[in-house]
């Protein structure tokens, strides 16, 4: 391995998970010399997607296999070495299992563990609904049409997410697509929940002079939102009122004999409500006397919430959802093309735009700390490179910085199967809220289909995540057994549910809320993995909480200049390349060894 | 949109460190060259419109931001691409020798079955060369991929190699006219709302 790195930077970051990528981005953006590296041979750390291979092996891999402690490395005086990584924050319980064969035997098709399949001939005799028979062999030589989320995420369509990518002028590097359908599950069946016009708009119960006179009342909700918002209970009434006004509009009821309290909605801060600071936003919803339907689309779809929920998370949530109808599609999420692991190479490649080095699967020796317990640098390889500030994922970090951090853990389930939850004409990319428990817990359910570039043709991609209570298989039990076709086949039933070809279970860790700055050295800053979210908001307000620590003052991701901005090689027309950006020029080419005597041969594939 | 542009190509440039494919951007978005040009810092993608055939095009081709350094381009990078042009030095033989290796990044990472490609020998202003003419081709027919040599300084080969490069893309079926409906790029300012009134939208 006789490549050289720089050995200064402003700032090194290890890991590659979003956290990690958006401060390496907002860091070369300012004109900070960043290196970016990873033991890791891929991008996205805990956030990555990977294909059916490599997931395959997901649990098999070490992670912390590059980071032994380099021996004979020269330190100055009072520098020690501290080994890179803990074994605190790991995904647990995984757990992966195939439903279908390995291949077809050419005449005689084999039970494989007593399950399914001897279907093809019958099928073709009946000449109906040819249904594919898919064995693993087939899915596997379709691996790489696979781009699998280890922590699946939407995003609000008007979040601090999709600002961030506009503002930072970093939204070219991705593309995305709408979530086309939010569900419910209600009375034991799977129902969708209106939240857009057309919806309302289509329904033939409603005359066109209701619909007017509807629309006129939520316009002017929406309107003065922001304002009574804050007067915080009278808002909890509008917000909710203006929900309802929507959900009755869409089922033809007449929103005041619904709401009796909507038509004082001028009023509304004469409503006299109880303080519900200490109560649920169930409580709430039931004081309103509303019927169990419309209590149960807003409870938990339109407010993710369950019967726990405080009541001013509740109205806080229906707010984001609200917020962020009506910009992109027929929902208020996006979700990546080509998965979540795409949303921190965006920020990755924006850092290497603006200089910053980049180098995974590398041999990590050791972090360099002096005797005040600060940060000096990190070895590599031979190599000791110094920087005055640390980032890193919390997976990376020594142990010891983490000792007194909590761990709580989101159950996962990842299901590959072979039609959709609720079948239709078009594709749809679908978001489910499946409340379990009776409502205690939320599951979030992401169904995605070939369209958003993460699965071969005929084949769905179905998420589930919730909080952990026991181990993920029990935690999803509940949902999985109402969505898919039981294991045991009824051979009497034609069951018309989707079968689950492949199955994947497993235990992640969840630190968004945890205090990571406690054992940490002054100048080494711990990036929080991913959360039990459907979106990575309070990832960003994580990412800029740590920037403002390091550059207090200066502006988080200024807006990219366009390609057509940027004019290279005319010193004349500079006003929209940073000076220091150019400079970095100089001294990267200075600090550089002789281009030939780099051999990146030695390192290996990005996978 | 213009609308005389029969389609928005994404074209990639790969290559090991230092082979020119800054420069090679350069030469054919700006006639320019820059003797100095030292490591690629700033430069993302340029864009420019191409006459082929009688068919207008905008090419948007990608630099590699300096991730290839380390061998560390993301996959995101390759998304989409409809055409690949990988670039050696002809006066250093280890670039040659990696062209393998960037073809297998291609293959991994490409999303598009058919990409085109088009192998490049930049630098032949240069006197010592180490890779000949006729190595190159071979390389080119054994992968199947376009050749031409080049040189970003004196400008040689460079247009023919884009000018070639979308010619192929435009006479392959199914490699540009498929445009996947309903992607979403969240900065486009006049997004089409095709469903209409679809939500609440109008209301704020």
């Amino acid at each position: 391995m006789d490549y050289e790195l720089p050995t200064e930077f402003d700032i090194i970051i290890v890991g590659t998970g979003i956290v990690e990528s958006i401060l390496s981005a907002a860091a070369s953006r300012i004109g900070k010399t960043v290196l970016h590296i990873d033991s890791q041979d891929y991008y996205g750390g805990f956030w990555a997607s990977f294909n059916l291979e490599q997931i395959d092996k997901l649990c098999e891999r070490n992670r912390n296999a590059n980071i032994d402690l380099a021996s004979d490395v020269q330190l100055n005086e009072g520098e020690r070495l501290i080994k890179i990584g803990n074994n605190n924050f790991d995904l647990k319980n995984a757990s992966q299992k195939w439903n279908i064969p390995e291949k077809l035997e050419s005449k005689n098709i084999e039970n494989v563990d007593g399950d399914k399949c001897d279907s093809t001939e019958n099928e073709a005799d009946n000449g109906v609904g040819v249904e594919e028979v898919w064995t693993q062999e087939k899915l596997l030589q379709d691996s790489r049409k696979f781009n699998i989320d280890i922590a699946p995420k939407l995003q609000f369509a008007r979040g601090d997410f999709v600002e961030l990518l506009i503002s930072s002028n970093i939204a070219r590097y991705s593309e995305y697509r709408s979530v086309s359908r939010v569900l419910t599950w209600l009375n034991g069946e799977l129902e969708v929940v209106p939240c857009s016009r057309s919806d309302v708009f289509s329904n033939p119960k409603v005359s066109v002079i209701e619909k007017r006179m509807l629309m006129k009342l939520l316009s002017a909700c929406m309107d003065s939102e922001e304002n009574e918002f804050k007067a915080s209970r009278s808002g909890t009434d509008f917000v909710v009122y203006k929900m309802f006004a929507s959900l009755c509009y869409c089922n033809g009821f007449n929103v005041d004999e619904v709401v009796p309290w909507g038509q004082n909605w001028k009023n509304y801060s004469n409503i006299k409500t109880q303080n519900y600071e200490n109560k649920t936003f169930h409580a709430y919803l039931k004081d309103k006397k509303l019927t169990d339907n419309v209590i149960h689309y807003v409870l938990y779809a339109i407010a993710m919430s369950t019967i726990d929920t405080p009541c001013s998370e509740g109205v806080e949530n229906i707010k984001r959802f609200l917020n962020s109808l009506g910009r992109f599609g027929k929902t208020p999420f996006l979700y990546s093309m080509y998965g979540s692991g795409e949303l921190s190479q965006a920020f990755c490649r924006l850092s290497a735009v603006f200089g910053g080095v980049y180098a995974l699967n590398q041999n990590l020796g050791g972090f360099i700390f002096d005797a005040e317990n600060k940060f000096k640098g990190l070895v590599c390889g031979k190599q000791v490179i110094r920087a005055s500030n640390l980032v890193m994922g919390i997976e990376k970090s020594p142990e010891d910085f983490v000792k007194s951090v909590e761990v709580s853990y989101i159950s996962r389930g990842i299901f590959i199967t072979n039609g959709s939850v609720r079948d239709s004409e078009k594709e749809h990319l679908t978001l489910l809220f499946y409340p379990l428990k009776g409502g205690k817990q939320l599951c979030n359910v992401i169904e995605l289909g070939t369209l958003t570039g993460t699965c071969p043709k005929g084949i769905y991609i179905v998420h589930m995540f919730t909080k952990q209570i026991n181990t993920p298989k029990e935690d999803l039990e509940e949902c999985v057994s109402k969505l898919f076709q039981s294991e045991k086949e009824d051979s009497d039933v034609k069951d018309a549910r989707p079968q689950v070809l492949w199955s994947f279970y497993y235990s992640a860790p969840d630190t968004n809320t945890a205090n990571l700055r406690k054992d940490a050295p002054e100048n080494a800053f711990l990036c929080p993995g991913p959360d039990c979210d459907l979106d990575i908001d309070f990832s960003i307000k994580k990412a800029k909480e740590i920037f403002n620590s390091m550059y207090p003052d200066v502006e988080f991701l200024p807006r990219a200049p366009d390609p057509e901005e940027i004019i290279i090689g005319d010193d004349s027309d500079e006003q929209d390349r940073e000076k220091d950006v150019e400079g970095k020029a100089e001294e990267l080419k200075q600090e550089q060894v002789e281009e030939t005597e780099i051999d990146k041969n030695a390192q290996g594939d990005v996978k | 949109m213009d609308e005389d542009i029969l389609t928005t190509l994404k074209i990639l440039i790969i290559g090991e460190s230092g082979v020119g494919k800054s420069s090679l951007l350069l030469r054919f978005t700006e006639d320019n060259f820059d003797p100095e040009q030292t490591l690629t810092i700033g430069v993302d993608f340029k864009t420019k419109r191409l006459s082929v055939d009688g068919n207008t095009v905008k090419l948007a081709i990608w630099d590699t931001a300096g991730q290839e350094r380390f061998r560390t381009l993301t996959p995101s990078y390759y998304r989409d691409a409809q055409g690949a042009i990988l670039v050696y030095d002809v006066s250093n033989y280890n670039t040659f020798s990696k062209l393998e290796t960037w073809l297998n990044e291609l293959e991994i990472y490409s999303t598009k079955r058919n990409i085109i490609k088009m192998v490049v020998g930049n630098k032949i202003d240069v006197e010592q060369r180490e890779v000949t003419r006729e190595q190159g081709l071979q390389f080119a027919r054994r992968h199947q991929t376009l050749f031409i040599e080049a040189s970003a300084k004196t400008r040689d080969g460079v247009q023919s190699a884009f000018e070639e490069l979308v010619h192929k893309i435009i006479q392959t079926p199914g490699l540009w006219e498929t445009y996947r409906d309903g992607n979403i790029h969240v900065n486009d300012k006049d997004h089409p709302q095709k469903s209409g009134c679809s939500s609440y939208c109008s209301l704020a």
